[in-house]
């Protein structure tokens, strides 16, 4: 957050009086750009304009025309942060409109990836083996997630692709790990084994591999950080509002105005909330 | 709604600073609504218009940019891309060719170039688009300029 304000005011002192959006007249909000004509405008601004055109044509347009130089441009381009950016199609299709919901899932990923690594430990996940335990708000959240950085509505058969991968990769890494456990002679086994035996971070990087190969074809520059955003939400163990709270809490945007970084006081009031499912799995393998 | 008063305002805070930039063009908001302005502009030189101040007025609607102001002459006007009882301008930009890269201070500039290049194929005023498209260049601007006379030179004496 803090270094999204610190963005938008560079952008503002230096674009305000050289270089205003040709739209509003103001200084550039997200940037983006025709892909043809490189022109520049506010993201909101552009979109809305392409979307008054399109309003007055029968059909859906492919192209836009620049309002500042007539060239037809096929696409938007924003969101760019320097390793990635995204694409805005003219002719996507443009009956879905993002819920509130979606565009707080959006801001995320315009946030430094890591806001939240100190109140969801990823790599705890992985050694408590947090994974036996399933989360039943996945699809509903990869659902929204992906909706939110496709801006499509009917994304199902993409969500059950990618969660049908993160089920059977987590299956996968639990089938190993209880087959481990099952042993009657754990001493004998743990030594013959040993050179098969996944160190937490093996699993988590096999895991992250097969999700980033399954959704880069449709996410594109978004997946690290989708994927990241999966092991976050896993790690936490929340359903999805609970995950939300914190999420705001922490970006400080439950309330304008309210401090971005929270006070010692808050912190701690939080910390409890959030439940650390630890498995004991003695008994899991006795069954 | 928010948007357009926005810009708007933008638009009022460049208009004061360039006042002295383009002496052909006095653009004045209306005192208690932002959504309406009036503008002065000068007839180009070399036309009938030359010399005469012509009063547009702007109503502004909510969805400015992205929709276009309504313009219209106030003053008396012979031309053939104008209306010669409402004042209404026939002009691509204020019609679908609208961009919103367009403001209130360039359409009046577009404006001014329409003056002194009229488009006698789309006539408003019939009358006046028929002296032109039957060559009588004469007819047309001894009209042009009576009415300039009359309507948008301030009386002597």
């Amino acid at each position: 957050m803090e270094q999204l304000n610190v963005n938008k005011n560079t952008s503002s002192s230096s674009s305000e009086d050289s270089n205003p959006c040709p739209i509003c007249l103001g200084p550039i909000i997200q940037d983006s750009y025709l892909d043809k004509c490189f022109h520049k405008f506010c993201y909101n601004c552009i979109l809305r304009w392409t979307k008054v055109v399109a309003h007055k044509q029968s059909c859906l347009p492919t192209s836009v025309k620049c309002p500042l130089c007539k060239t037809e441009n096929l696409s938007i381009i924003h969101g760019y942060d320097g390793s990635s950016f995204q694409k805005h199609y003219i002719n996507q299709d443009s009956g879905f409109i993002l819920s509130k919901d979606h565009k707080y899932r959006l801001q995320c990923y315009y946030t430094e990836p890591g806001f939240l690594n100190d109140i969801f430990d990823v790599l705890r996940y992985w050694k408590s083996h947090k994974y036996l335990q399933p989360n039943r708000w996945l699809q509903s959240w990869l659902r929204r997630e992906i909706q939110a950085l496709m801006q499509e509505e009917d994304v199902d058969i993409i969500m059950h692709h990618i969660h049908g991968l993160i089920h059977s990769s987590l299956t996968r890494v639990s089938i190993i790990f209880v087959s481990e456990l099952a042993c009657l002679n754990p001493a004998f086994f743990r030594h013959e084994q040993k050179g098969q035996t996944k160190t937490p971070e093996a699993k988590q990087r096999e895991f992250q591999e097969s999700i980033s190969d399954a959704a880069r074809p449709f996410l594109a520059a978004r997946t690290d950080r989708f994927v990241n955003e999966v092991e976050l939400f896993l790690a936490s163990g929340l359903n999805i509002e609970a995950y939300d709270a914190v999420c705001m809490q922490r970006l400080g945007w439950s309330a304008p105005g309210v401090t971005t970084e929270p006070t010692e006081g808050e912190l701690a009031e939080h910390r409890p909330v959030i439940p650390y499912l630890y498995i004991f799995y003695e008994s899991d393998c006795s069954d | 709604m928010q948007a357009s008063r926005a810009r708007l305002f933008k638009e009022y805070k460049e208009v004061q600073r360039e006042k002295v930039a383009d002496p052909d063009i006095q653009l004045v908001c209306d005192d208690s609504n932002i959504f309406k302005w009036t503008a002065l502009i000068k007839g180009p030189s070399e036309t009938p218009f030359e010399g005469g101040v012509f009063q547009l007025a702007f109503a502004v609607p909510e969805q400015y940019p992205l929709q276009p102001p309504q313009v219209r002459f106030l003053t008396k006007i012979f031309h053939p891309n104008v209306h010669f009882k409402t004042g209404e301008i026939c002009l691509d930009i204020l019609k679908n060719a609208w961009s919103p890269a367009w403001t209130l201070q360039s359409v009046c500039r577009a404006i001014i170039a329409l003056m002194a290049h009229p488009e006698p194929d789309s006539p408003l005023n019939c009358d006046s688009g028929n002296l032109l498209r039957s060559g009588d260049l004469r007819g047309y601007y001894s009209m042009a300029r009576m009415y300039t006379k009359l309507a948008a030179m301030p009386k002597k004496g």
